[in-house]
């Protein structure tokens, strides 16, 4: 589904010569749950950024389903990031001055859908992260959990191959994290690929692959038997409360 | 995304920067109504102008000397020529010789400098002149020399307080005793009150002015608008005969229509170029929102990241802020529109002047408005359409 040859990043900004990516190469087969790990600095972002077609590579080669996007230009790139991929990002980046429910439409702006398909589309988004009844509230009306949750719908809209999240537990306290996780898991055993980009050790646990990046090269790669399962996790912990709130109940 | 969600799009962002949306605005507001105002009450002023010339006869035209101090000193006009054209030009109607003067008019006790015009008795019917009291002076009054004057209602207030009181009284020009025996209306005068005039026989005011035979002017007029150039040509060629004069500019004609013709044209340039200096402040309302693009741009950089993260095209980018500075600088024409055509109505109506609201000023201050939208718009949607979409979403 996805196959890196040789890529190779350098920023030149004229002055100074950053060497961002050196030589990866990887594959991530369709379902697949990979995740990225490595301090800021590794690479890891850069390698989002071209597995994202936001960004190209500066050598070596990039097949996307058998696309080689390298050979693509602006407007093609355009229509990869619009069909076959969904972001998620740290910071939600949702438009502040639309509903959850515009804001999930935001994509299928740019892929032609007609307006009353696009709402219908949107609401089954939101309803597969759980915040159908907050479709109509604002960014700022929502918590940051639920924000994630927003920009996850709004990421799934176009049916996208692969879902791309960077740092998505990056802003949120632990439980709303775990709770991102719990539903990147369930897409991903809907068949959907996820690259996940962390450096917290715990949230690569849900991973089925993990590999690990420095100074802009791949060094290690590891098959994680038996991922975490967040909404396990989730569960175990409202065990431990429901067990908890009747004390203070009375 | 269809043209119509767009718009809406387009007026979302701008509804939600509302005072400042409405500021840039104004800029294109106060510049499309100027030029509606300016060219609307410029056309008003045209239109009197030209209905009042209208009023003195289209028919109208004037026979003179030459163009130079030279040309009047070597050709001449005679009563004499004008009884042979009026004889022999048969598509002429009426036809007054003029001569001009200008003395210290007496009466008693007051005193006033007024223009002495001697003309034939057809002169008050040529010129369309309104009597408001009294009488013209009549072909006999001419004939015989009569000592009697019409002078103008300006003149008349000068000298006796109005109209009425003029009529029969005596006043002394060149020092000698001639009868009012009417007042003629003065113009409505568009370019300020009308000069005190008299009018007199030609024979008299030759006998006054103690002159030879020499007419300044032939006014004239035609029995057909039609026929008015053919007229003032057959009249010319009667005086090269007569006067035996082989320089074909030594007379030349004016007619009503050329005048008009000129006057509509000047007004209209100078109705042009006011609307043009106006139109300079649509200039300035369009800076206005590039300005307010380029902020806007600045603030919603994270936005145009996210919009290319999930697909928008730069062309996408660039026609979301396209057709946001055009929205604006349409609303502003729209706006401005209205109230221009309001207001124009309004000081029309206040000058007495007619309504003349022009559909072509409105349709090119609207173009005029879309292109400013268009043209200082191009600069910001375009920056924004380069930005790097990764820099974008990284933007704080």
């Amino acid at each position: 589904m996805i196959r890196v040859e040789h890529l190779t990043k350098v920023y030149d900004t004229g002055i100074v010569r950053v060497q961002a990516l050196t030589d990866v190469n990887l594959e991530v087969q369709k379902g697949e749950f990979l995740a990225v790990m490595g301090p800021s600095g590794s690479g890891k972002s850069t390698l989002m950024n071209i597995l994202g077609c936001l960004d190209r590579a500066t050598s070596g080669s990039y097949y996307l389903e058998g696309i080689p996007i390298n050979t693509l230009d602006e407007n093609e790139l355009a229509h990869i990031r619009n069909r076959k991929i969904g972001f998620v990002f740290q910071t939600f980046n949702l438009l502040p001055r639309m509903d959850a429910l515009r804001n999930v439409e935001v994509p299928m702006l740019y892929s032609g859908i007609a307006p009353r398909e696009r709402r219908k589309r949107a609401w089954e988004a939101l309803d597969k992260v759980g915040l159908a009844d907050h479709a109509l509230h604002r960014p700022n009306e929502l918590s940051g959990g639920q924000r994630q949750r927003v920009a996850i719908a709004r990421a799934l809209v176009n049916n996208p191959d692969i879902i791309l999240a960077d740092e998505p537990t990056g802003n949120l306290d632990t439980r709303s994290g775990l709770e991102i996780i719990a539903i990147i898991q369930d897409l991903n055993h809907q068949g959907v690929t996820v690259i996940l980009v962390t450096h917290e050790h715990e949230i690569s646990r849900h991973a089925r692959q993990v590999v690990h990046f420095r100074d802009g090269r791949l060094v290690r790669s590891e098959v994680i038997a038996e991922p975490v399962q967040a909404r396990k996790t989730l569960e175990n912990s409202q065990q431990g409360r429901a067990a908890l709130e009747p004390l203070g109940n009375d | 995304m269809n043209l119509w969600e767009m718009i809406r799009m387009a007026m979302e962002n701008i509804w939600a920067n509302r005072l400042r949306s409405a500021l840039t605005v104004l800029g294109i507001i106060i510049g499309v109504m100027s030029v509606i105002l300016v060219v609307t009450i410029g056309q008003g002023g045209q239109a009197r102008i030209l209905n009042e010339m209208e009023g003195i006869g289209t028919n109208l035209f004037a026979v003179y000397i030459g163009t130079t101090e030279d040309d009047y000193e070597k050709y001449r006009i005679t009563l004499e020529d004008c009884r042979a054209i009026k004889e022999s030009v048969e598509s002429i109607e009426a036809l007054s010789p003029l001569v001009y003067g200008y003395t210290v008019v007496e009466g008693s006790p007051r005193k006033q400098s007024a223009y002495v015009y001697g003309v034939d008795s057809d002169y008050n019917q040529i010129q369309n002149i309104k009597m408001a009291a009294g009488r013209f002076f009549s072909s006999i009054d001419n004939s015989v020399a009569r000592r009697v004057v019409v002078i103008n209602q300006r003149l008349a207030e000068e000298l006796f307080g109005s109209a009425r009181m003029a009529v029969g009284k005596k006043i002394k020009v060149k020092q000698v005793s001639v009868v009012v025996c009417g007042v003629a209306e003065s113009g409505s005068g568009m370019f300020g009150p009308e000069s005190p005039m008299v009018y007199m026989p030609i024979k008299l005011h030759f006998q006054l002015f103690d002159s030879e035979d020499r007419i300044n002017e032939i006014y004239g007029s035609a029995a057909h608008k039609d026929l008015v150039e053919e007229s003032a040509r057959k009249a010319i060629r009667v005086l090269e005969v007569r006067q035996q004069v082989k320089d074909s500019k030594a007379y030349q004609f004016v007619t009503m229509s050329q005048q008009m013709d000129a006057v509509d044209q000047v007004l209209a340039i100078i109705t042009m170029i006011i609307g043009a200096i106006a139109g300079i402040s649509l200039l300035v309302g369009g800076i206005g929102i590039m300005n307010i693009m380029l902020v806007s741009i600045t603030e919603r950089t994270r936005e145009i990241g996210v919009r290319m993260a999930v697909g928008a095209k730069r062309e996408d980018i660039m026609r979301q802020f396209l057709l946001e500075s055009v929205v604006l600088s349409v609303t502003g024409g729209l706006i401005g529109v209205f109230l221009g055509v309001g207001v124009s109505v309004i000081v029309c109506m206040a000058m007495d002047i007619p309504v003349v609201i022009s559909f072509g000023t409105i349709i090119l201050a609207l173009l005029f408005s879309i292109t400013v939208g268009v043209f200082f718009g191009i600069y910001p949607a375009n920056r924004a359409a380069k930005q790097d979409p990764i820099e974008a979403l990284r933007y704080e």
